[in-house]
């Protein structure tokens, strides 16, 4: 999947329309992010690449960036 | 098999929520949770209390001096000992030549009071069962905690079921993981830990509130136990009940959060409108919100008397349990059996 999509699907999944975010931007930083949050995250990557990441993982986790290397790499084309 | 429930009074809405806690988005609490209301009990009221109404109200039209067994599923017993089913038997007057025993389990509860009262009536050793669900976690869950009480209700159903209930019920699916305890957890107070008044509250990585000595829940990670056993455990049930989703024609999920079931059923490929989700008026009243969910659908004619049905708990310990059934009981209007 292109980087680029990733981050579209992302900021569907958790609703983000107002803000502008790269796979640099803090995941703490985003208006409204929660536990909510991070349950669209898992749900996320267990639709788009059966995955399935622990909440341990993701509390690691500060961008998209690192969400992506979590995923694996290999998964994403930029 | 015939279901009655009770809401404790005073409610414990979103706009009540928002007043507490100006800072807590509350529509987004039920947009995506999908509660607007949850029934709390008031200060000198328990679960046992909350019992007691559903039983009453469900014995009102019966004989109740047939009832030959008691279970009672509830974590939020009165006291250690003695077991709160016995103080209910005393307290509806039910016959003494009657069995009566507490379970402590949540959400997949329900299930596996059906599990038990299918062994106990097919092996004769019940005649009548008075199956009660009754739970609130509202007295577990700290002032602060807005995360938990935007989610959890508090109350009771009571179920009657007979040997036509227990012939009709099909194969069970059960299972556990153990290593899932301490997601969802109130800590101390029992045997393992004290209370202790000088604990102080902690907040996890996800920003839930943590304290041993109130209830602590692990969103993600239960959510990810969801996605992990139910789906898997739904196919089970079905092969080992011969049948395929076409054939069941609704399905009662624990009604956990409006999210997380909207996923699952996706994931399963459930058609929307044989799945039920619902809980916008009442909260996660845990081991109640399947019969809560199936006294509904009876009433509003959603499910007619003989439907395949698929009831899933799923939950607390980690434990989860589904089963499929044909519902055996009198439509309202018509009487039709």
């Amino acid at each position: 999947m292109q980087k680029k999509e990733f981050i579209e699907k992302f900021k569907e999944a958790l609703e983000i329309t107002k803000s502008t975010i790269d796979e640099n931007t803090p995941l703490k930083s985003i208006d409204g992010f929660d536990s909510m949050s991070v349950m669209a995250i898992i749900a996320l990557v267990d639709e788009l690449f059966s995955k399935r990441l622990t909440a341990k993982q993701l509390a690691e986790v500060s961008n998209i960036k690192n969400l992506m290397e979590l995923i694996g790499s290999e998964n994403f084309t930029s | 098999m015939r279901i009655e429930y009770y809401l404790p009074e005073k409610i414990f809405s979103n706009a009540d929520l928002e007043s507490e806690f100006p800072d807590w988005n509350a529509a987004k609490v039920e947009e995506k949770v999908g509660i607007r209301e949850r029934h709390i009990v008031g200060p000198n009221e328990t679960a046992l209390d909350l019992a007691l109404k559903a039983s009453e109200k469900l014995l009102a039209a019966e004989d109740r001096k047939q009832v030959d067994f008691l279970i009672l599923c509830t974590q939020s017993p009165d006291y250690f000992l003695p077991t709160s089913a016995c103080l209910l038997q005393d307290r509806l007057n039910l016959k003494k030549q009657c069995g009566a025993l507490d379970f402590n389990l949540g959400c997949s509860g329900f299930i596996y009071g059906l599990a038990l009262s299918k062994g106990l009536l097919l092996a004769g050793i019940a005649k009548k069962i008075l199956l009660v669900t009754a739970e609130t976690y509202s007295r577990h869950m700290h002032r602060e905690d807005r995360a938990n009480r935007s989610i959890f209700g508090d109350g009771a159903a009571a179920t009657l079921l007979d040997p036509e209930d227990a012939r009709k019920t099909g194969e069970f699916e059960l299972g556990t993981d153990g290593s899932g305890w301490r997601n969802l957890i109130v800590e101390a107070g029992a045997m393992k830990r004290k209370f202790d008044p000088e604990l102080k509250q902690e907040q996890d990585e996800n920003g839930n509130f943590s304290s041993p000595n109130y209830l602590y829940m692990n969103g993600p990670e239960i959510f990810n136990f969801t996605i992990e056993n139910v789906p898997a455990m739904i196919s089970k049930v079905l092969e080992k009940n011969h049948c395929s989703i076409e054939d069941i024609r609704y399905f009662i999920p624990h009604q956990a959060n409006k999210y997380m079931l909207e996923y699952l059923r996706k994931k399963m490929k459930i058609p929307a409108e044989k799945y039920h989700n619902n809980i916008l008026l009442s909260g996660n009243t845990v081991s109640s919100t399947i019969p809560i969910g199936l006294k509904d659908c009876m009433d509003s004619g959603t499910i007619q008397p003989g439907d395949k049905i698929l009831l899933a708990g799923f939950g607390v310990g980690y434990s989860w349990g589904a089963v499929v059934m044909e519902i055996n009981f009198q439509a309202k209007e018509t009487g039709k059996i």
